[in-house]
């Protein structure tokens, strides 16, 4: 069994709802964020274009994090997620260096490292992940693969996006993307 | 109760409801601190079985949500739930009161709203009533050139209340309740009512020449009703989006109905006419037009000539019936009975029988910017034929000598017949009404409060003179469209309410310079020290909505939100209400003898329990009959346990299950009885007047004599009865040095503006750290205007205006029309009194006070130059030392 995150470029304003609720949600401290949302333009005044990604964690099949990780905290769950414990965290930050997609943050004051747990709590008591159930374009989803890919048969891996580093850790993210993606495209912080 | 304790407390919670069972796993595998190293890590991989997570839960089972107000002037009114476990605020959550879906959507939130909770318990609340060190109450010395300077220091409440009342006292006795400003803010203007009066101001806001404009020339209620709903906008097959970015000005749920345009329509055509290809644009992928910020009236007559010609041509694009029947005033056949003597028609200054100029799309497009064969093309997709919506917005009123801008898109609306037929609007898409026009469909009672009664006479100074009259010592009374009256002003006193007035209103450094030198007392009511705050002598802390009994919050038009209280008030913040009970109460006791309309009462008589459940009683709904109806099911007592006498009452929803929710929305769906066709009445029946607007005709006036002789009499600039190009002052034309367009470019040869921003609502939140970091806040540049100034991404910038000069790092991007800047609107001021540059970028030391027309604040008019500063790179402002120094007090 497999879960995925979906995301809807062509649905997406860059507005950063998600970015906010998955902060609040995780009560982080400045400079970190779990969720990210960033802003890329292609061409040329006067035929620019603008897309916008939101990522997290992609809950990858073969995640390097846990492999990597040398206590067990770092952990893959059989419904799909991988999770972090805290309390066997030693900080050692070897899931910050060894994730591709730079997903493990580390938390200098708690000294130790946490991402996005698809917030599993509020799941079992029949929520959604705070950033899907807060996206005000409804472009984000989360599911089983089978049921994303149900819901948004012309979802491509993310993997295939330009933006995503190379890595064989088989990240569990779709994507809707824009037609006008592209590897050209230059970061910007509108 | 302290909040910084409080936030410490949800980081440690957290770690508890995290809490789950791989330390068993991590036993077995045989895992310890020694076990680091490659072996180790090997052995882990091998070893690390997939494990259920059987006994993570989460926190809010531990808690309860309330439903905590979102209250910003942003237009939209979402639903934002706390989390409350133990008296802490844990995390928030949005609408998931009812299943989503297009027709009937959650009220989610936005970026803001996410984060309301970090304003709400943000360690730069005000905690107590403070006095600035060097300010002397009575004859002591004022140091007012220290003002936004000095050191500030604690006062208790009895203290801070004692000094307002004596200094109020003084300065009236002294001076004269004339020279005592209270720009805005209910509760302040409630004490000096009582006392003989103060001087307030009026302005225009957001919706610049739409506040006086449409009542003149009949197109009103253009705010509220003028475009369709947003499942009826749904069939339109054309939507040019002028001005309107919904995206970033109406966050919230408008940018998803404008996307269901295009989920149901997949060929509909859009257009995007605006100085930036804004979001809203690239989400429906619509076609983009860059024009020059303020030239929208030049563009207008210039699509309105060539609909016209290429009509004249054969080519059918006009509706004559609607023109001829429901209009006055387009040509001479039609005039209206009140027009003047020798009054000219639009039609003859249209084609340029009255100054030789015909308005063509080469005469607009030199003004414009927008290219001439776009003109035909547009004017052909405008055709009666074509399914349009034209959705335009506030900011291009929000120019100078704007006047008749809403009556050109009235007049060009109606020539096209775009006004009540089904798939056909033609109106401002803004606010609260952002892609969903019509009336509210549900709604509050009232609070039951008083109303201040100003009994000064000619009161009021226009926003846009405020602080240029205070320099001359004269303002011109003529608030929303009196005829103007010179009254003099010598400041005396200034008592901040509820605006952020020195920051949100032109001429903030023409203000800056005024309150370091006029005033010998400035006072205010502050949940922070913001701009108003940080110039002020006293600064009296006041409680959040989240910190108060509870109110009623409505944006669309479906859907009403009831807040609760989340916490009790922080430190010793007040309620301004009590705050003014307390100055007067104390005024009363010292000065009584004085003051004949002050009593032992109290100004505000009734509780916040009392007033929110006044509010609950009045809600009400439209039923499919349109008849209005009781909404809440409350008991006697209920009431009674709010302290308001009553009988039961019957709604369709209990009062409990509303507090609980806190939403109720009435459900949409296409075909039902809320379907709202802009116009409709008025199109079918042109003698009901019920449908008409308030003209003087009732009709649609594209020649108006009541809107030229209202604005005329208000003695700032005048205009024409029909729509006209005019030249303004900061405009394009003063970007070249002798005002001749392709001239050579003077000193300010960049066009400014500035955009809504997600970061703020207005200039509510600038102080969030959180939103800080989401959102930089940089200045907007043009590849090619970055690259001759040889600005790169990211480098510092000093953009000066004729009114003052600001920093912000650049984002250098071919999103925007070359020669046009663009600072985000509503940041706030932080000067580098060294050097006399803002590091906040505050749009108003850029904006200055120029009064035109009917006192339109022209935000959107503006000029400067750009040059990469040197000095030393601006930090990002989450990283800005305003961060830490606005914590005063710990």
């Amino acid at each position: 069994m497999a879960t995925a995150f979906y995301f809807d470029m062509t649905a997406c304003i860059g507005c950063k709802a998600c970015q906010m609720a998955c902060k609040d949600k995780n009560n982080l401290p400045l400079g970190i964020l779990y969720r990210t949302v960033q802003s890329y333009e292609v061409g040329e005044y006067p035929m620019p274009g603008v897309y916008h990604t939101s990522l997290t964690c992609n809950h990858c099949a073969e995640p390097a994090c846990v492999a990597k990780c040398p206590t067990g905290a770092m952990y893959k769950t059989e419904e799909g997620p991988v999770l972090h414990d805290d309390d066997l965290c030693i900080g050692c930050q070897m899931c910050v260096n060894t994730c591709p997609y730079g997903v493990p943050k580390y938390l200098e004051d708690k000294k130790i490292t946490g991402k996005c747990d698809t917030c599993i709590g509020i799941r079992k008591d029949g929520g959604l992940p705070q950033c899907v159930a807060a996206c005000p374009m409804r472009a984000l989803d989360f599911g089983t693969v089978e049921e994303i890919l149900e819901r948004h048969p012309d979802a491509v891996g993310m993997d295939t996006m330009p933006f995503m580093p190379e890595s064989d850790t088989r990240p569990m993210t779709f994507v809707s993307p824009k037609t006008i993606v592209s590897a050209d495209a230059v970061e910007k912080f509108f | 109760m302290h909040m910084i304790e409080e936030i410490a407390k949800a980081k440690i919670s957290r770690r508890d409801f995290l809490k789950g069972t791989v330390a068993a796993t991590a036993a077995m595998a045989g895992l310890s601190m020694a076990g680091r190293g490659e072996n180790a890590l090997k052995a882990h991989a091998e070893s690390v079985a997939p494990v259920e997570h059987a006994e993570i839960t989460d926190i809010q089972s531990q808690g309860k949500w309330v439903t905590g107000s979102c209250w910003h002037n942003c237009g939209g009114r979402c639903l934002n739930k706390v989390l409350v476990v133990d008296g802490t605020v844990i995390r928030q959550k949005t609408d998931d009161t009812h299943e989503d879906s297009p027709d009937f959507p959650q009220q989610r939130a936005c970026v803001r709203g996410r984060s309301q909770r970090q304003h709400v318990l943000s360690p730069d609340r005000l905690k107590y009533p403070m006095k600035r060190k060097n300010w002397n109450p009575g004859d002591g010395e004022k140091h007012p050139e220290l003002r936004g300077m000095d050191e500030w220091e604690r006062l208790s409440w009895d203290e801070a209340i004692e000094i307002c009342a004596d200094e109020i006292h003084r300065i009236v006795q002294k001076y004269g309740n004339q020279n005592i400003l209270i720009p805005y803010g209910g509760e302040c203007q409630m004490v000096l009512s009582k006392m003989g009066g103060y001087r307030s101001c009026w302005g225009t806001n957001s919706r610049g020449a739409y506040t006086s404009t449409p009542g003149k020339v009949g197109f009103w209620p253009q705010s509220n009703e003028g475009i369709n709903d947003r499942i009826e906008l749904r069939k339109s097959d054309v939507i040019i989006l002028h001005g309107c970015n919904p995206a970033w000005s109406s966050a919230g749920n408008p940018a998803y109905h404008l996307l269901q345009i295009k989920k149901h329509n997949p060929n509909a055509k859009f257009i995007s006419i605006d100085p930036l290809y804004n979001d809203s644009a690239a989400l429906v992928e619509a076609e983009w037009i860059p024009i020059r910020p303020s030239t929208d009236m030049a563009f207008l007559l210039g699509l309105a000539y060539t609909v016209y010609k290429l009509d004249e041509a054969g080519e059918g694009l006009m509706d004559w019936d609607y023109l001829n029947t429901r209009t006055l005033g387009f040509d001479q056949e039609h005039m209206p009975t009140d027009a003047e003597e020798g009054a000219h028609s639009f039609k003859e200054y249209l084609l340029g029988e009255l100054d030789g100029q015909p308005k063509d799309a080469s005469w607009a497009s030199e003004i414009c910017g927008v290219p001439v064969e776009k003109f035909e093309y547009l004017a052909r997709l405008l055709s009666k034929e074509n399914k349009v919506a034209y959705l335009t917005a506030w900011a291009q009123a929000r120019t100078h000598n704007a006047d008749n801008l809403p009556q050109m898109h009235m007049t060009l609306g109606a020539m096209t017949g775009h006004f009540g037929k089904s798939g056909h609007c033609w109106g401002v898409s803004a606010h609260s009404r952002n892609i969903n026009g019509g009336y509210y469909l549900c709604g509050s009672g009232g609070a039951g409060n008083p109303s201040a009664q100003n009994p000064l006479p000619n009161p009021t100074i226009n926003d846009t003179e405020c602080w240029e009259a205070c320099k001359k010592g004269v303002a011109i009374h003529n608030s929303y469209g009196a005829p103007g009256v010179e009254v003099p002003i010598d400041l005396k006193m200034v008592y901040w309410g509820y605006t952020a007035f020195l920051n949100t209103r032109e001429g903030t450094s023409a203000g800056i310079e005024v309150l370091r030198s006029m005033p010998e007392f400035v006072l205010s009511h502050s949940m922070f020290r913001t701009t108003n705050a940080k110039y002020s002598d006293i600064v009296l802390p006041v409680t959040t909505p989240w910190e108060k009994a509870g109110s009623f919050l409505q944006g669309n038009r479906e859907a009403l939100i009831m807040a609760t209280k989340v916490i009790e008030p922080i430190y010793e913040a007040k309620n301004d209400q009590e705050i003014a009970n307390l100055i007067c109460a104390k005024i009363f006791e010292k000065y009584g003898e004085f003051y004949p309309e002050l009593t032992a009462d109290p100004v505000y008589p009734l509780t916040e329990e009392q007033q929110f459940m006044n509010s609950a009683c009045g809600c009400w709904y439209l039923d499919e009959n349109h008849e209005k109806k009781t909404l809440i099911s409350i008991t006697a007592e209920q009431k009674a346990a709010y302290g308001v006498e009553g009988e039961d009452q019957e709604g369709i929803i209990t009062f409990d299950e509303f507090m609980e929710k806190g939403l109720f929305q009435i459900p949409r769906a296409d075909g039902d009885a809320y379907g709202y066709i802009a116009w409709q009445d008025y199109r079918e029946d042109v003698n009901n007047n019920a449908a008409k607007g308030n003209s003087a005709s009732g009709m649609m006036e594209i020649y108006s004599q009541g809107l030229k002789d209202m604005v005329n009499a208000m003695k700032f600039s005048t205009i024409e009865a029909y729509p006209t190009w005019i030249e303004q002052e900061d405009g394009y034309f003063g970007t070249f040095a002798d005002r001749k367009l392709g001239g050579e470019k003077g000193e300010f040869p960049l066009q400014i503006y500035n955009p809504h921003y997600l970061r703020r609502s207005h200039s509510d939140f600038d102080n969030v750290g959180w939103l800080r970091e989401a959102w930089p806040n940089p200045v907007f540049l043009s590849k090619t205007d970055a690259d001759a100034a040889g600005i790169m991404d990211g480098d510092t910038v000093q953009i000066t205006s004729p009114h003052g000069s600001v920093l912000r790092n650049a984002c250098v991007t071919g999103r925007l029309m070359p020669g046009v800047v663009g600072l985000p609107h509503g940041s706030w001021s932080d000067m580098d009194e060294k050097l006399g540059v803002d590091r906040g970028g505050t749009d108003n030391i850029i904006c200055g006070g120029i009064s035109t027309g009917a006192g339109v604040s022209g935000w959107n008019t503006g000029r400067c130059n750009i040059k990469k500063f040197t000095e030393y790179q601006l930090p990002a402002d989450v990283d800005r030392s305003d961060m830490q120094e606005r914590i005063l007090f710990e």
